[in-house]
């Protein structure tokens, strides 16, 4: 009994010291980046501008693997050991909202002076949205289009002023383009297994008028009966299949295609890689004059539910918020709210993806975000391959998806 | 005559068989805008040699010194529990000694993939993150410590039970005679078995990434990962890493394993 | 209990102790994650209960999920057909090689350690290699293939159904070769040379040397290598995923592969680990005969 008197005694000293300390010391915030400290690296310089704001708070980046994301963040939320500031993918976050694991920022945004989420484009605000509650602030966006060697057109006798509009045209100029003998394909894309091959298929769906929730309809099979002929006629290499989209456009730059779909974030490399006049275009839709659709992408930053410094937290993701404007110039990101573009890199090119950007749909929203990606991106896959034809393969994957949004 | 046909044909194996190591140090070599070109070049066009400023910008020193630490606790402590369980199993014949062996098999199935959620869970109850190049090491030892019983097993088995026997006759009791007779003739095969597992160890990756979280004791395999990522570009420096990484191991090696094979033919047991 | 020290010292106790102390070290640190694994095959995993043991148990319902998906059987047959072959081409090439580096020649054995080379790359680095090696585009195995002649048109190694299973299984023997070659040739070097002096006497030719005396003395050897060598090909994941990913449209996927996709991309941690049960259940198998062909095994 004295023993633990001695021990709560101890204990008691112990909490006191704390709180005394805690007052004194810099409170310290474990971030969570994919970022790296060699690139651009978002966060590791977001941290050191606010650390030199704020002095009394000291932040300790760690840098996660894309790929291993997941597994670490869901061993962190199972043990206990989450950091305080994480980035999250958009189409994952609200996996993470949904279940409890973040902490809802609505409270505090009542209150900032700085954040006004009315001002958030739809895409990016409904991505961080769960049940009426914002649990997240979105660092930046992106979106994909069309990029096209203008050199190439000229050399095929094609307009660079005109590129494709419509599917059709898109494979007619992908086929002019297209000469085996030289090792050029008219157009890189990817189709892979992985969330990429949807993040890619889905705005060809979406503009028809489908979406993940009724994927088999008549439009997007005839999108992927698009891709498939592009594929079989090797107008885009077989890899395609394998491919990311980060790969595909290396091949894109080393001219050994045409034509690529991919995002801003490849603005930097081609600007050093590619020697020739490159320029970028809406991603072409069905028929002129279609709705437009294109992918959102980039992500969040988020508070997770079981920080301790909740408040300082919420400080720095104040300022990245803040940060918006110069997100495109150093880091290759889109704002997610309008800021005031001030004389943007790669002009053109800007333009056309601040444009796309207004068509930007988020994934799902949907916490099983995941299981429904991988079950789209199964089908195009199996159609590509020919194990189904597009619309069975869609019809699978729409079963599938079924079972998962009802359950 | 046939020694030298003998040659010839073993170096043709090896250039087939080591056409992508070749790879490896060819892109070392190139610049990073040769490595995708069609047709592929066979020789640097314009040969880079980047090594010193790769070793020192990702502070290679550091990571290959953890992976060493890492690599040699594991072999140290799969030595220590490997040896007399493989011995055990080499001499006793019954139920039981095959029920162990059976579950040592077994136990090291699933890759560290899938191991390494429940093995951070365990670790994270019993306080060793805190630890955590130790804790990579006790995570490495139980995944190769079935394969260094299963190998030394098999160098145990050839040692005659007579010379044990006679050892008993004189009046070594077991445990001397284990220490004095046994493991100096299994030497050579506790030795190529250790080996293997050294090499293994030290390119050492998942536990490494999960349990691991301060850079500066990360490992080399997880060092390299940090700049290779999916959306790379620097394959240049990537294969020269790899190549600082993989040399010094294959000469020493090379080296090695003529003591380690040829020695066992030349060992006085036959 | 000086009969007990006695015993541990110098009789049956001593073997015992031996044994116990690794099956110890393993039930502590390799039995518990298996365990979880099982469990939570049989139970509802989310996010939050992944720390915990005690979770709603759910019986096999994960399992009837998983026979469910489409791709169940497909991937299963190609598990199959991964560790079938290459454990065949590991083992015979391993071998021949082994036996080839035995002869007395210049250098045999500093070249036979280059071999080990491909043991010591990290596999990170080994699937990068062989990617571009495969690259059906720019890879040099289709460019060497069309200046040779031997080929007419790009093969998609990894990208064409029909193929990249194999593609993922010729880098994974070249992968294994150096360890089942060492491994056999420390099983070689064991055998006495004068038993192959006394049946040359015999009469014996080469081929029935190496039928009736080598293969039979290299039985422990082959049994071990060959088990190790289902273990290490069911442990084989980063060559999946630097390579294809499975893909295309699950055409080189794999249990061990699939396991973790289904628990760290799909976030269906319990269905994962029901795919993991599974591979479990066939290396039981496997180690059954191994120990049980281990009771055979020539005793010197």
């Amino acid at each position: 009994m004295a023993n633990f008197t001695k021990t709560l005694l101890l204990g008691a000293a112990g909490v006191l010291a704390m709180t005394a300390a805690a007052t004194a010391e810099p409170v310290e915030l474990n971030v969570w980046t994919i970022d790296r400290q060699a690139d651009p690296g978002y966060n590791y310089v977001m941290a050191d501008e606010f650390m030199k704001l704020h002095p009394e708070i000291k932040i300790n980046i760690k840098r996660v693997e894309f790929a291993d994301w997941a597994n670490d963040v869901m061993r962190a939320v199972a043990t206990g050991t989450t950091p305080d500031v994480a980035y999250v993918d958009n189409p994952n976050t609200p996996f993470l909202s949904a279940k409890g694991a973040l902490l809802d920022l609505t409270p505090y945004l009542a209150e900032s002076k700085i954040v006004d989420t009315s001002k958030i484009f739809p895409g990016p605000l409904s991505s961080v949205t769960w049940d009426g509650k914002i649990y997240g602030l979105p660092r930046g966006s992106n979106t994909i289009a069309l990029y096209y060697n203008a050199d190439m057109f000229k050399a095929a006798g094609l307009d660079p002023e005109k590129p494709p509009q419509t599917w059709a045209e898109l494979y007619e100029t992908a086929k002019k383009l297209t000469d085996p003998a030289k090792n050029v394909y008219g157009l890189a894309f990817s189709a892979n297994s992985n969330e990429e091959g949807t993040f890619q298929f889905l705005p060809w769906a979406q503009s028809t008028g489908a979406d993940f929730d009724h994927i088999a309809d008549d439009g997007a099979v005839r999108a992927l009966e698009v891709w498939q002929k592009i594929i079989d006629e090797k107008l885009a290499s077989p890899d395609t299949l394998i491919r990311g989209q980060y790969d595909s456009m290396a091949s894109f730059n080393a001219q050994n295609a045409a034509m690529g779909i991919s995002g801003p974030w490849e603005l930097p490399r081609m600007s050093k890689d590619a020697k020739f006049d490159f320029r970028v275009a809406l991603l072409p839709t069905e028929k002129a004059g279609d709705t437009r659709a294109s992918a959102l992408g980039e992500g969040n930053n988020v508070i997770f539910a079981k920080s301790k410094h909740p408040k300082e937290a919420f400080l720095y993701l104040e300022y990245m918020y803040s940060q918006m404007p110069r997100v495109w110039n150093e880091f290759g990101f889109l704002p997610s709210y309008p800021v005031e573009a001030k004389d943007p890199k790669w002009a053109d090119q800007y333009a056309v993806f601040a444009e796309s950007m207004k068509y930007a749909r988020v994934r799902g929203p949907s916490p099983d975000w995941a299981k429904i990606s991988k079950a789209i991106s199964t089908g195009i896959q199996q159609a590509l391959t020919h194990q189904a034809d597009a619309k069975t393969a869609l019809t699978t994957a729409q079963t599938t998806i079924d079972g998962i949004v009802k359950k | 005559m046939k020694r030298y046909v003998l040659l010839v044909v073993a170096l043709c194996f090896l250039a087939i068989y080591l056409f992508p190591l070749y790879w490896m140090y060819l892109t070392a070599f190139k610049p990073s805008s040769e490595t995708f070109t069609y047709p592929p070049t066979f020789w640097p066009a314009d040969p880079q040699f980047n090594f010193l400023q790769v070793f020192v910008d990702k502070k290679m020193d550091v990571y290959l010194w953890n992976s060493l630490v890492v690599a040699c606790g594991t072999t140290v402590i799969a030595a220590l529990i490997g040896t007399g369980c493989a011995y055990a199993l080499a001499r006793v014949r019954n139920v039981w000694m095959d029920v162990v062996l059976f579950l040592i098999l077994m136990m090291q199935v699933l890759p560290p993939s899938l191991m390494a959620t429940p093995i951070f869970v365990l670790f994270n109850q019993i306080g060793l993150i805190a630890t955590p190049r130790f804790a990579v090491i006790l995570a490495q030892t139980a995944k190769v410590l079935p394969l260094y019983i299963v190998l030394c097993r098999t160098s145990f088995m050839q040692i005659p039970k007579e010379l044990e026997e006679a050892a008993r006759v004189d009046g070594a009791s077991r445990i001397t005679a284990f220490f004095r007779i046994i493991v100096p003739l299994a030497r050579n095969g506790i030795l190529v078995t250790s080996v293997l597992i050294f090499l293994q160890s030290f390119g050492e990756y998942v536990y490494s990434r999960t349990l691991i979280s301060q850079e500066d004791l990360q490992t080399a395999t997880v060092g390299l990962m940090n700049f290779m990522g999916p959306n790379t570009t620097d394959w240049n420096g990537i294969m020269t890493y790899a190549v600082i990484y993989v040399t010094p191991i294959v000469l020493v090696f090379m080296l090695l394993q003529r003591k380690i094979v040829s020695g066992l033919t030349a060992g006085a047991l036959k | 209990m000086s009969a007990l020290l006695r015993s541990l010292r110098d009789g049956r106790g001593f073997d015992v102790a031996l044994a116990a102390l690794a099956l110890a070290y393993l039930l502590v640190f390799s039995a518990f994650p298996l365990i979880y694994n099982i469990a939570m095959s049989f139970q509802e995993v989310d996010m939050f209960s992944l720390g915990d043991l005690v979770r709603p148990f759910v019986g096999l319902a994960n399992y009837r999920t998983l026979f469910a998906t489409p791709e169940f059987w497909s991937i299963m047959s190609n598990t199959a057909i991964f560790v079938i072959l290459c454990i065949v081409f590991q083992l015979a090439i391993g071998f021949g090689l082994a036996l080839f580096f035995q002869q007395d020649f210049i250098g045999a054995s500093y070249l036979r350690g280059l071999f080990l080379a491909a043991w010591i790359i990290p596999a990170l680095v080994a699937g990068a290699i062989w990617k571009w090696i495969f690259a059906g585009d720019f890879g040099v195995l289709n460019y060497m293939l069309m200046s040779t002649g031997i080929i007419d048109e790009k093969i998609f190694w990894l990208s064409t159904p029909a193929i990249s299973l194999y593609s993922v299984i010729i880098a994974n023997i070249w992968l294994g070769i150096p360890f089942n070659m060492i491994l056999l040739s420390v099983g070689l070097a064991g055998i006495p040379k004068d038993m192959y002096e006394a049946a040359a006497l015999d009469g014996a030719g080469p081929w029935g040397r190496f039928w009736h005396m080598t293969l039979p003395m290299m039985r422990s050897t082959i049994g071990a290598v060959t088990c190790l060598g289902v273990i290490f090909t069911l442990q084989q994941f980063d060559l999946f995923a630097s390579l294809t990913q499975g893909g295309p449209a699950n055409s080189s996927n794999v249990a061990q592969y699939w396991s973790w996709q289904l628990s760290f991309q799909n976030y269906d941690i319990a269905t994962g680990s029901a795919v993991s049960v599974l591979m479990l259940g066939f290396v039981i198998v496997v180690a059954f005969f191994y120990v049980r062909s281990t009771r055979q095994e020539y005793q010197a």
